[in-house]
């Protein structure tokens, strides 16, 4: 554990570095997200000009299940993106070698090599905003409530990040794996909405259930608002370690069919 | 004069062929559309509901209508990947072949944009007819031909727009070498103020004036609004051709600026 913990250290000094490097990107990109978070944000706003309830919903209520999307993307973005994306393209190009020949476990290795520290520093804006929405709907969570938000929201960064894996892993039979980038941003969409919005049964299965995009933000933000359900969090633990498990599976049987591709 | 449009219509006909190569391409990002109108539909039936019924004075329909026809809009006017094109064609030298020909590097890049979203305008239909059995019941376009008399136009100058727009980022490779942080920032601008989030008309009084002064609402908002009866008044029309024009003559002029400040800084390495 220990060995793993210093080796992620020794990545995320190269990726701290190399920002220092490239200030102005930095910057660039620091600003890109916090100006689609803004968006967002924004959106919510202008719909409740003219409504009062998204399914039951209120404003500040959205905005804390918004922030709650963000973070987790945020994490996300910030922890494993860059690594998981360029995992895809090492694939097809054979770059791959490089990762088996490192001391440590291959999807380990593969998917914690670069930090996003613009997407990090954002995480804080994304906190900032669910702290926002919270004081503004009078919360005053317990340490054992922020304690169990925050495993929920672990919990999704765990599932989102095995279904990325899982996707991308799919380059070692497909070859290719692009246009997944795209199609994860789509399912996103559905992270940011309420789930009693999901009434037809197709959807609630598929994006509530099948995939728990859904209920990833939801049962964090819930767990503020409504108070603690032990089956719905108990499920979001499951689902988590569930998604985990098939990621690895996956993984390792893809990369039994890894040949290489230098010549 | 014909010898010109000639020219350009031998690239028009060149770029329809290699776009037709990546119609699956196109129908494939159609599809994954579907998935974005489908979180729309759901987002704004839940905000209906919450309200008086409607939105904005609209009902759910023609909100509905409003996504649809921007998502249709997009495929046939909205630059996809025209600026990093342009942004290659500049950074690996390929655009050294056109300072020695007689073609303007606008009009050929142009040309193609509109073979491109020709051909991924008309396969994006196949997918949204294969959803129109669940999409009818939200389908409420008005009654009228002058939609489409007074809406074309305007669908027109906002391709000149949207190209405009991205050939302005591409050139922009002249002085940086990575355009990518640029162009999602704008994007994020355009999606915010191009009235992807939400029909501009439901910002209040103050925002949407000053929203209406802005090119990104003559990128697609403006056609998008005539075509689903959310913009009826005349003179608010002539108002906006009025000031689309003046975007389009004030992107050209710019674009023309960037290209020849451009060209001094740019070195053609090799033969």
């Amino acid at each position: 554990m220990l060995h793993y913990a210093k080796i992620w250290a020794a990545s995320a000094r190269y990726s701290i570095t190399r920002t220092l490097m490239f200030r102005g990107d930095f910057f660039v990109w620091s600003l890109v997200e916090l100006f689609w978070m803004s968006v967002n944000i924004l959106t919510i706003t202008i719909i409740y000009e003219h409504t009062h309830a998204i399914a039951g919903w209120t404003k500040y209520q959205m905005v804390l299940l918004v922030g709650t999307s963000m973070l987790i993307q945020r994490f996300l973005m910030g922890f494993f993106w860059s690594s998981i994306f360029e995992m895809g393209r090492n694939i097809r190009s054979g770059n791959f070698d490089f990762y088996l020949a490192q001391p440590g476990n291959v999807m380990f290795m593969a998917t914690t090599r670069k930090l996003d520290p613009d997407s990090l520093l954002n995480s804080l804006v994304a906190a900032a905003v669910v702290i926002y929405a919270a004081r503004q709907l009078g919360l005053d969570p317990s340490a054992v409530q922020i304690a169990l938000y925050a495993l929920m929201v672990l919990c999704g960064v765990v599932i989102h990040y095995s279904i990325l894996v899982l996707s991308i892993s799919l380059a070692f039979w497909l070859t290719s794996a692009q246009g997944i980038e795209g199609s994860y941003f789509t399912l996103t969409e559905f992270s940011r909405l309420p789930r009693a919005a999901f009434t037809g049964i197709a959807t609630q299965i598929l994006f509530v259930w099948l995939l728990p995009v859904v209920m990833v933000t939801n049962v964090p933000a819930s767990l503020l608002v409504q108070g603690f359900d032990l089956t719905l969090s108990a499920w979001l633990f499951g689902s988590a370690l569930v998604w985990f498990a098939a990621a690895i599976f996956v993984f390792n049987r893809g990369l039994r069919r890894y040949t290489s591709a230098s010549s | 004069m014909f010898a010109i449009f000639n020219k350009y219509r031998q690239v028009f006909l060149t770029g329809l062929q290699s776009n037709i190569v990546y119609r699956f391409n196109f129908a494939v990002r159609g599809f994954f559309s579907l998935f974005h109108l489908a979180a729309v539909v759901i987002l704004w039936s839940a905000a209906s509901l919450g309200g008086s019924g409607g939105i904005g004075g609209f009902s759910l329909a023609q909100t509905i209508t409003y996504f649809i026809t921007l998502l249709i809009l997009q495929f046939f006017i909205s630059a996809f990947n025209e600026d990093y094109q342009i942004s290659e064609e500049i950074r690996n030298g390929l655009i050294n072949q056109f300072l020695l020909k007689p073609i303007n590097y606008f009009a050929y890049r142009f040309s193609i944009f509109v073979a491109a979203r020709l051909v991924s305008g008309l396969v994006v239909i196949v997918p949204l007819l294969f959803a129109l059995p669940v999409l009818r019941e939200y389908l409420a376009f008005p009654h009228d031909c002058r939609v489409l008399l007074f809406g074309l136009p305007a669908m027109a100058m906002s391709a000149v727009i949207q190209f405009s727009i991205a050939y302005c980022f591409g050139l922009l490779s002249f002085w940086f070498l990575e355009i990518q942080g640029f162009v999602i920032l704008s994007m994020a601008l355009e999606t915010l103020l191009g009235g992807q989030m939400f029909p501009l008309d439901l910002l209040p009084e103050w925002a949407y004036a000053i929203a209406r002064c802005l090119p990104f609402y003559y990128q697609m908002y403006f056609p998008a609004a005539i075509f689903t009866g959310r913009l009826t008044d005349p003179t608010l029309i002539f108002q906006g051709y009025g000031i689309q024009v003046a975007w389009v003559i004030a992107l050209l002029l710019v674009n023309q600026v960037l290209w020849s400040r451009g060209l001094r800084r740019h070195t053609a390495v090799g033969g």
